[in-house]
């Protein structure tokens, strides 16, 4: 690489690699923390972030206090598997309606068109916790709270997934087209069903991949709805409750806890719950690159 | 690479123009709604009646011990939300962390932006990736990291906060003025690597023409970014500003859980969403629960027209 360094390349340079190591330095440390020993972290021990002490014995232990609390253990693994069923069954539900429902608003025509895009857009720009409250009342009102599947159901609703199947289809799927086989004597739903899935396998991934984050990672719909059952609770808000049995946090509770949980615990069980996220994306990740699209999730 | 944001703006609102015989215009809109049906049912069950119980419940009166009916209470609860001691200072804590974060955030987005923008090549997308890494780390992951570096016992800037006199993750958290800080640390952090990604889109939708003219203009690096791409992606930034400050009206998990950490050093209910939770869950008081959800309701309906309507970027003709 032969070209000329100026005074404003390299300041432009070091300043974004500064960044990076800001980024960069507290996560690595985390992840090490998943892998250190409670002594070693209590003596300083291993030197620039603990890296020395790492050890896949002090994960063996972590482990089996992590998965050792609840009242008979194996809570944790538990929590894994409702955060699986309603993130996972979330998902599928925002494909299923995303996708006719995009394709219905790009390129049929109907007088409502216009308000269900307005609504989409608007709800889906709204921070959605502030709905939070009012589907507790609605779920609590029908005596489901405890339950999964309203979580599940509720988590279905995904307008995002309903806008990028919408673009999806104004970009991918020519009038002419719909046109063509309207012609041919297909009916509205069949020229979905025939043609427009076909070329749909972009779209799906995509809805099911943000679909899939964002409910694996939401917090305060599952901390309402499914507070009071321990049983049915995900890994998010079981996350909480680790911390709130922690020595470090809480010494009162951990007193009267079998299982021990300090820093490498809860990092521990934090990095467990971030491994389906990261499987999602390997999977995802070809299909990702193409649409620049991934900031217009959050909120 | 072009965003979905901007395909939308390209494509716009346009109804489709091409005239069809009225017969199978009918059936046009039969197959829409069969097609639009399990999103229809979402919608309601998700949106729409929630929000429509949430007015009811609001408008009734709560059951007390001595009173157990409820019943038809008019804006009872909405009184009973407006005079609670909490009520103003939830929102002013609110506003004082935005005050702080929003400004940091947004010079974060657009100066990182601006950046990879001008680092093209390998570097350049490297560091965006890079940048994005925190936020895969959202909610409940970002905060147990976020404990991971505020607690002075096994952090890794100890020294740091040593320095500056903090001994305990309370003293770090619970100081007074601290937590619009330490908030405004965690969230950007979180969130600043996605609207990176989004508004470097903005910057990669401007066509080569524009900047080899201003390159005929002898612009420099610095002119080019500040009075070629900034005006250009303004309606990225706008977007991005609104997002952020309707997502400042729902902070919950963070100020919850510090307070969880800090010995319960925090006030209980710091922000809006805590309260509205509170009423719900501590007092059973469902009818103030709704009332209060349905004033941030409005607060961030109001935000969400106005990106809408107003940022440009979702076809100017529905202004």
């Amino acid at each position: 690489m032969i070209e000329n360094w100026s005074a404003g390349r390299l300041a432009r340079v070091v300043s974004m690699l500064f960044v990076a190591a800001i980024f960069l330095v507290p996560i690595a440390g985390f992840v090490a923390m998943a892998f250190r020993s409670n002594d070693g972290v209590e003596a300083g021990s291993g030197g620039f972030l603990g890296l020395g002490d790492i050890a896949w014995s002090n994960v063996r232990y972590s482990w089996s206090q992590v998965n050792g609390f609840g009242p008979e253990g194996g809570l944790f693994t538990r929590w894994l598997t409702n955060s699986l069923i309603v993130a996972g069954g979330g998902a599928i539900l925002a494909v299923v309606a995303a996708l006719p429902a995009g394709y219905a608003m790009a390129r049929l025509r109907f007088r409502a068109r216009r308000a269900v895009l307005l609504i989409t857009l608007v709800t889906m720009v709204m921070p959605n916790t502030v709905l939070v409250i009012p589907l507790f009342l609605e779920v609590n009102a029908v005596g489901a709270v405890g339950q999964l599947w309203p979580v599940a159901l509720i988590m279905g609703f995904f307008p995002f997934g309903v806008y990028l199947s919408y673009i999806h289809y104004l970009t991918t799927m020519p009038k002419e087209l719909v046109e063509a086989a309207r012609l041919d004597g297909l009916g509205e739903v069949s020229v979905f069903w025939w043609i427009g899935l076909r070329i749909s396998k972009q779209v799906v991934v995509l809805v099911a991949f943000f679909a899939f984050v964002a409910n694996w990672t939401n917090f305060f719909l599952p901390l309402a709805l499914l507070s009071s059952n321990q049983q049915n609770q995900t890994v998010s808000i079981g996350l909480q409750q680790l911390i709130g049995a922690s020595p470090l946090f809480n010494p009162t509770v951990a007193a009267g806890l079998d299982v021990k949980l300090y820093m490498p615990q809860l990092a521990l069980a934090t990095f467990i719950s971030m491994l389906p996220l990261l499987a999602v994306f390997l999977g995802a990740q070809r299909f990702l690159i193409r649409g620049e699209t991934v900031g217009a999730v959050k909120g | 690479m072009t965003t979905a944001l901007m395909d939308e703006r390209s494509t716009g609102l346009q109804v489709p123009s091409t005239r069809r015989p009225k017969a199978s215009r009918s059936s046009e809109t039969r197959g829409a709604w069969l097609l639009l049906s399990p999103y229809a049912v979402l919608l309601l069950v998700g949106g729409i009646v929630p929000v429509g119980y949430a007015v009811k419940t609001a408008l009734e009166k709560p059951p007390t011990p001595l009173d157990p009916s409820t019943g038809f209470g008019g804006v009872t609860s909405f009184k009973t939300v407006f005079t609670d001691y909490r009520f103003v200072d939830t929102f002013q804590n609110v506003l004082a962390t935005l005050v702080i974060w929003l400004p940091i955030m947004m010079i974060g987005i657009v100066g990182l932006a601006l950046l990879i923008h001008a680092s093209p090549g390998r570097f350049g997308s490297a560091m965006r990736f890079v940048y994005y890494i925190p936020g895969a780390l959202a909610g409940i992951a970002n905060f147990v990291l976020w404990v991971y570096l505020l607690n002075p016992g096994q952090s890794p800037i100890e020294g740091l906060w040593h320095a500056i006199g903090v001994d305990t993750i309370k003293q770090a958290v619970a100081a007074p003025g601290q937590l619009p800080f330490v908030l405004t640390a965690m969230m950007f952090f979180q969130g600043v690597g996605s609207w990176i990604v989004v508004v470097n889109g903005g910057l990669n939708g401007i066509p080569d023409e524009i900047f080899e003219a201003a390159a005929l203009d002898g612009a420099n690096a610095w002119q080019l970014a500040w009075h070629v791409k900034l005006p250009i992606i303004r309606p990225w930034i706008g977007y991005a500003a609104l997002m952020n400050l309707a997502y400042g009206f729902q902070l919950f998990l963070e100020p919850q859980l510090l307070d969880q950490v800090a010995s319960n050093a925090l006030p209980d209910q710091w922000t809006p969403t805590q309260l509205g939770y509170a009423f719900a869950f501590s007092n059973y008081n469902f009818p103030a629960a709704a009332a209060m959800s349905l004033i941030l309701l409005v607060i961030t309906l109001g935000i969400g027209l106005l990106i809408v309507f107003r940022s440009g970027l979702f076809g100017e003709e529905d202004s």
